[in-house]
């Protein structure tokens, strides 16, 4: 073990074992790789799909549970007791987190798939008392930060609503299996957007201003900028919310203009970081950052489209697909493979004894491979649902698949090195 | 965004001049690949007279003064791993920058050879690899602690005399 295990540690242990972040960020390609074969073999529901059981829902879930809700878990552990300068309370919560949540995905989806109401509750359960611990964990980490308020305040929010996420998840599926809920369509609407926006979106963003002037050694105060994206954020999320709940399209239609404004305000915050950055060549992790912001300004705008009626065809699969995987999952990706090799260089030296290079845990070639058929797959099924197209998204879903075994093989070398030394 | 700590925005613009330097090295090793470049072209001239006269100053008083003022008031203050890290980097980096520094040098007096430039090429391929990720490390993790560490009359004592070094 090198000194590097206790940078950003020491007395502090700020730095967790190298296994409790990896273990979430290697599952969650699992659950890539599951939620891709799903897709696979399932490849004409999607274009149709406007929510209720089934295995796209499932598929759904593996995405959004699986493999965001899980990456923001073990990426939350490592780096906000790093950027918040206070340590975890404790290790043992968070592994158990995993194992809760872990254990949660796999029943859910596997009870969504097969319409099994037993699996529905065991599973989602299990997910909710993992995230349960999450929310303290995190929860206890954001009370005690005090130099980085912007970021604390997405953080927050995203726990609140990853909160109301969770009791809405109850209620669909207490209403799956006995009824009884009013309005199903809208609290299934108020969990999605909420997941997808309140959570994982206002987690990713938050995030962003941490990791990228970090990876591109920036130093621009764009703190007014993100706390006006912030505030209308949280105008768009809640108009939104309103404006479904009291079936009000002329508050839908302004609260998703809002968003659009939010996410454009992020974008320039972000180009305006990486312009002042002082490293300029930042790989292929940022073709895919970047494009993912493209991502989010397409879907946001399709969420506008849908309300206001425009025919657009599939806009409901369409508008999930772009958010969930041209926008999270994309950046997700292009965050990882920045931060996996900055990780496990912090735990091991070479053969000289000194610190490893990162190229040395970054081999190129799986990367392009990754990125290459990751936008073949989000293009493939983008298309295949607009002209709804079982064969086009059969090819997205496969080459999807192809995606996740170029980066598992990206990170099996990182765990080689990491044994070996 | 500019550190509250003076000395922390010395060493901020100490990894700016610093990066300068590596980006100039980065595009001479980019364009010319295989073949040695000619050192007569002015991008290159620029970047091995960076490499040359720079380097050697940058490396050895930056590192010194962290060495020696900020990571023993580190460990003073219970932190003892960052300072452990970040010296065993710069154990890494020194020789590297003072031997591409050498190199540059002897280019600039004698061109490139087909002996020195690959050694050139390889050791600031290494270098630049190993400055960008510490000084990633510094400007996340170091200077902002600089804030709470250091108080403003020991602020400015420390930027007055690391300023006096430069």
């Amino acid at each position: 073990m090198s000194f590097g295990a206790s940078f950003l540690g020491g007395a502090n242990s700020r730095l967790l074992p190298v296994s409790i972040p990896l273990r979430f960020f290697l599952l969650g390609l699992v659950f890539q790789a599951a939620g891709w074969a799903v897709l696979l073999t399932n490849a004409a529901d999607l274009a149709g799909f406007n929510g209720g059981l089934g295995p796209v829902l499932a598929a759904v879930h593996l995405l959004t549970l699986g493999v965001l809700t899980m990456t923001a878990m073990g990426a939350s552990y490592q780096f906000l007791p790093i950027v918040t300068r206070q340590a975890l309370m404790r290790f043992w919560p968070a592994r158990l987190s995993f194992w809760l949540v872990a254990a949660g995905v796999i029943i859910l989806a596997y009870a969504m798939a097969r319409l099994w109401p037993f699996g529905l509750d065991l599973g989602a359960g299990l997910v909710a008392a993992g995230l349960l611990i999450f929310v303290i964990l995190t929860g206890d980490n954001l009370r005690r930060a005090s130099g980085v308020p912007v970021v604390a305040a997405h953080g927050w929010l995203a726990l609140v609503a990853l909160s109301a996420v969770v009791i809405a998840g109850f209620l669909l599926i207490s209403d799956f299996r006995s009824g009884g809920l009013g309005d199903h369509q809208a609290v299934a609407i108020f969990h999605m957007v909420l997941a997808i926006f309140g959570f994982m979106g206002l987690f990713a963003v938050g995030f962003s201003y941490i990791l990228v002037p970090m990876f591109a050694l920036a130093h621009v105060d764009i703190s007014r900028a993100a706390w006006a994206q912030f505030l209308l954020s949280v105008f768009a999320i809640i108009g939104f919310l309103l404006g479904v709940q009291t079936h009000r399209g002329p508050l839908m239609i302004a609260s998703a203009s809002a968003g659009f404004i939010a996410a454009a305000i992020y974008i320039w915050a972000m180009w305006t970081s990486l312009r002042a950055g002082m490293r300029k060549r930042l790989g292929v992790s940022f073709l895919l950052i970047r494009v993912s912001w493209g991502f989010l300004l397409v879907g946001v705008f399709l969420g506008g489209a849908m309300v206001a009626n425009v025919p657009v065809p599939n806009t409901p699969a369409l508008f999930g697909f772009v958010v969930l995987v041209g926008w999270l999952l994309t950046f997700l990706m292009g965050v990882l493979q920045r931060i996996m090799p900055f990780l496990a260089s912090m735990h091991i030296t070479d053969k000289t004894g000194k610190p490893p290079l990162l190229s040395s845990l970054t081999p190129k070639r799986p990367l392009l491979v990754h990125a290459a058929f990751h936008f073949l797959a989000v293009g493939l099924v983008s298309v295949g649902i607009v002209v709804n197209s079982a064969i086009l998204i059969r090819f997205g879903a496969a080459s999807g698949l192809v995606a996740v075994a170029a980066f598992a093989v990206f990170s099996g070398h990182i765990l080689v090195q990491l044994r070996k030394r | 965004m500019n550190f509250s700590s003076r000395t922390a925005q010395l060493l901020h613009e100490d990894h700016q001049a610093t990066i300068q330097v590596v980006e100039a090295l980065e595009q001479v090793i980019a364009r010319a690949k295989r073949l040695a470049p000619d050192v007569q072209d002015s991008a290159v001239h620029r970047a091995l007279d960076l490499a040359a006269n720079a380097i050697e100053h940058e490396i050895k008083t930056h590192f010194t003064f962290e060495e020696t003022e900020l990571f023993t008031r580190l460990e003073e203050a219970g932190d003892v791993g960052i300072g452990q890290h970040l010296r065993s980097e710069h154990e890494a980096i020194l020789p590297l920058g003072l031997r591409v520094a050498a190199l540059a040098k002897s280019a600039l007096a004698e061109g490139f050879s087909d002996a020195n430039w690959p050694e050139f090429k390889s050791t600031s391929a290494e270098l630049i690899e190993r400055m960008y990720s510490h000084i990633q490390k510094e400007e996340m993790a170091l200077l902002p602690m600089l804030d709470d560490l250091l108080d403003a009359e020991t602020d400015m004592e420390l930027a007055e005399s690391y300023s006096n070094t430069l």
